[in-house]
């Protein structure tokens, strides 16, 4: 990776993380819809700098779509009744779950890990279902989304007749 | 993290996996934090976003003779799986919050 390429991963990093705690800790709708808009613009420069532009770009749309979902009108506020002890334990154990995947990422150890795994192993199972039988696999994939894009009408239909 | 040349600046895997370990942790903290649950669906797309970014990372990095495409596609998958989550979620709360 050339210092351009490392200069734009920093940079995108900044901006998506800056982008993260805006969702995590900006109040208001619109503001948290424009931090994901930001978290979108950082993770499409950091994929571009990985060498991954396609990825780019469907991660920028998507992200945009989403902070536009967020800020757009048909937002609801639902309140959850949890109490500020539990709030505080999740943040308790996602700071453990940051500390321990930063350990993972700084032994970094297992990306040189070989895993034999036989018939079931992770290779064979893709290679199954991504290279010998993907015809199967995607019209599988259609059927369910049809019946799943059925039931909703269905059941939108009943609630409206309710 | 190390430079490749006299001063030159460079990332590396670790770099990569920071950034995604840091964004999953945003993402959690996000949906454990916030009372509101439509903003703590927000934290959705963090988690799957920093994700994305472990597996282009580690295709870009670590697997060393396939091509990057791997990880790409499943950075694709994600961030479209991050945006239907979120509509998913945001149409059941605003149908929660109607009645």
């Amino acid at each position: 990776m050339d210092s351009l390429h490392a200069i734009g991963f920093y940079v995108s990093s900044g901006v998506l993380l800056i982008g993260g705690l805006g969702v995590a800790l900006l109040p208001g709708r619109e503001l948290r819809g424009a931090a994901l808009a930001v978290v979108g613009v950082g993770l499409g420069g950091l994929y571009v700098s990985l060498a991954a532009g396609f990825a780019a770009v469907v991660a920028l749309i998507c992200y945009l779509a989403c902070g536009a979902l967020v800020a757009g009108p048909r937002y609801r506020s639902v309140e959850v009744v949890v109490g500020p002890l539990w709030r505080q334990v999740g943040a308790l154990g996602a700071a453990g779950l940051l500390v321990v995947i930063i350990y993972a990422a700084f032994r970094g150890d297992f990306v040189t890990a070989k895993f034999f795994g036989g018939a079931f192993g992770v290779s064979a199972i893709g290679r199954l279902l991504f290279a010998h039988d993907a015809l199967a696999t995607e019209a599988v994939a259609a059927l369910v989304l049809v019946s799943l894009a059925g039931a909703t009408a269905v059941w939108r239909v009943r609630e409206r007749a309710r | 993290m190390a430079g490749q040349g006299e001063g030159a600046l460079s990332a590396s895997l670790v770099a990569a996996l920071f950034v995604a370990a840091a964004l999953v942790a945003v993402g959690v903290f996000t949906a454990v934090w916030r009372r509101d649950v439509t903003a703590a669906l927000g934290g959705i797309p963090l988690i799957l976003g920093g994700a994305g970014v472990a597996f282009v990372g580690v295709a870009r990095f670590a697997a060393a003779g396939s091509p990057h495409l791997f990880g790409q596609e499943f950075a694709v998958l994600l961030a479209i799986a991050a945006v239907a989550l979120l509509a998913l979620g945001l149409g059941i709360a605003g149908r929660e919050g109607a009645r």
